[in-house]
This record gives C-alpha cells, sequence and structure tokens, in this order.
C-alpha cells in the first residue's frame, strides 16, 4: 500500500475500505454451504434420519474440493498466502494487520481439518460407484480403510465444533463489522482506523 | 466411551478399526458449546464485548 492509500483510508470520515471482493465472499458462502450440507448428509443419517444421502454427500464433497483448489490456486498465486500464517509479531502488542492472530490460528485449523476431510474423502470415493467410475473396495485392505474412514470422521466431528466457534464470533455485536464484510465486502474507514494497523494492512478505499 | 469403531476383518476375523466413534460427536459439540460459554462470560465480564461504533 501506498503512503497515498493509508492517508486516504485513514482519513476519510465515511469511507470504506474493502476487505472482502466479491470472488472471496463467493468462495466463503460456497464453502459454508458445501460444509453445510457435508455435515447434516453425513451426521443426520447417523442419528436415525434416513435419506438416500450418499449421492448427495460425495457431490457436494466434489464442488467442495474444486472449491478449495480455486482458493489454494488464488492464495498462491493472486494473493499473498503468507498473510494468513502467524508471525512473531501478530504475538506482540499493537493493532493487527487484517487479520488477527486468533483468526489466523482458526484459518489454519479449518484448513488442516478440511484438507483431511477431503483427502480421506477423495480416497473414499473409490468405494462408491459414480458415473465416472466403478467401486474398487481393495486399493486398501480393511485395517487401512479404517484409518482413513477414521481421520474423515474426526475431521468432520472437528469440523462441528469449530463450526460452532465461527457462528459463535459472527453473530457478537463486536464482530459484526466483519460478518457485514463477509456479505458486503467492507468495513468503514472508522473501523478499519479502530481495529487494523494501516502499515501492516494495505488496505484501499471504496468510493 | 471409545474413539474408535471396531468390526471382525472380512480377511480372518480379527479386530480392526473401521472409523471413528460417533459417540464422540457429543464431546465435540460439548467443546464448542464450553467455548462459546467461556468467551461469552470472560467478554460480559472484562467488559470488551460491546458493539464497536461505526
Amino acid at each position: 500500500m501506498s503512503n497515498s492509500d493509508m492517508t486516504r483510508a485513514d482519513s476519510a470520515p465515511t469511507g470504506r475500505v474493502q476487505r472482502h471482493k466479491l470472488i472471496d465472499r463467493i468462495y466463503h458462502w460456497l464453502m459454508a454451504l458445501c460444509v453445510l450440507i457435508l455435515i447434516v448428509s453425513a451426521f443426520l443419517p447417523i442419528f436415525g434420519w434416513k435419506f438416500a444421502w450418499l449421492d448427495l454427500h460425495w457431490t457436494t464433497g466434489v464442488v467442495l474440493t474444486v472449491a478449495v483448489l480455486f482458493h489454494i490456486i488464488r492464495a498462491l498465486f493472486w494473493q499473498n498466502i503468507w498473510a494468513m500464517f502467524i508471525e512473531i509479531r501478530d504475538l506482540q502488542a499493537g493493532k493487527p494487520g487484517k487479520y488477527t492472530a486468533a483468526q489466523k490460528l482458526y484459518h489454519l485449523g479449518v484448513s488442516t481439518l478440511v484438507l483431511a476431510a477431503i483427502g480421506t474423502g477423495l480416497l473414499m470415493l473409490r468405494k462408491i460407484d459414480t458415473p465416472l467410475w466403478k467401486r474398487d473396495p481393495y486399493w486398501f485392505d480393511d485395517s487401512g480403510w479404517g484409518v482413513i474412514y477414521a481421520i474423515h470422521g474426526f475431521a468432520a466431528m472437528a469440523l462441528v465444533t469449530m463450526i460452532m466457534i465461527h457462528i459463535y464470533f459472527a453473530l457478537r455485536p463486536d464482530e459484526w463489522r466483519l460478518t457485514r464484510s463477509m456479505f458486503r465486502g467492507w468495513i468503514t474507514s472508522k473501523e478499519f482506523r479502530d481495529h487494523h494497523d494501516p502499515k501492516r494492512w494495505q488496505a484501499k478505499e471504496e468510493a | 466411551m471409545q474413539l474408535f469403531r471396531h468390526a471382525n476383518s472380512i480377511y480372518g476375523g480379527s479386530d480392526v478399526i473401521i472409523g471413528a466413534s460417533y459417540d464422540l460427536l457429543i464431546w465435540f459439540v460439548a467443546a464448542g458449546a464450553a467455548f462459546i460459554l467461556f468467551h461469552a462470560v470472560f467478554k460480559a465480564v472484562t467488559g470488551t464485548g460491546g458493539r464497536t461504533s461505526h
């Protein structure tokens, strides 16, 4: 961010600072929808609500996989992926950049769990018939499949915990600006000044 | 409470893990609820949880 950008965002009394681009908001809500469908289609049948869950589950999983791949490629080549890793200065006093240490830690946790669920889920696709291939349950022996299913299950259950915490923070009044920014894309210039270090977040003001 | 679901191996009857135990789900939910409760109480007690001004 240039000094002029910082000055504009910092001084504008009613200006807005873009926090999430439309493509990133679409990704977030698509991922949220996919994870919700995956959790519901995974756990409701286990607890007695019987319906044809398998096709819904695996097709949603494939959609999530494509979305996450898109996100990773975008983060690698069009965004600064290192911005999501915790730095020493995140642990020091002072305002954060775009993300706090806690938000980065949460992102790391969810990323790990989702990638574990996707990786094991893709392997589990070999055990079902799809329009593209016939099932082959002999890729692994039964103890190998057991480990894969266990990782998939633990990741899914841990994601339930993470989703609960995520929704809680999204609904908290003191975090509402962040929730709003995931709908509309922006925070106000005052929120930017109050909560972020302009030297650490290269923000651009919206018209 | 068990961490894993077990079954007899189709190759010889020995006990093998077939996945995570879904009995643990309630504990994952409880962990989330406990975190939320603790955080909400902490914010309320310390008075740092109000709406930010716009």
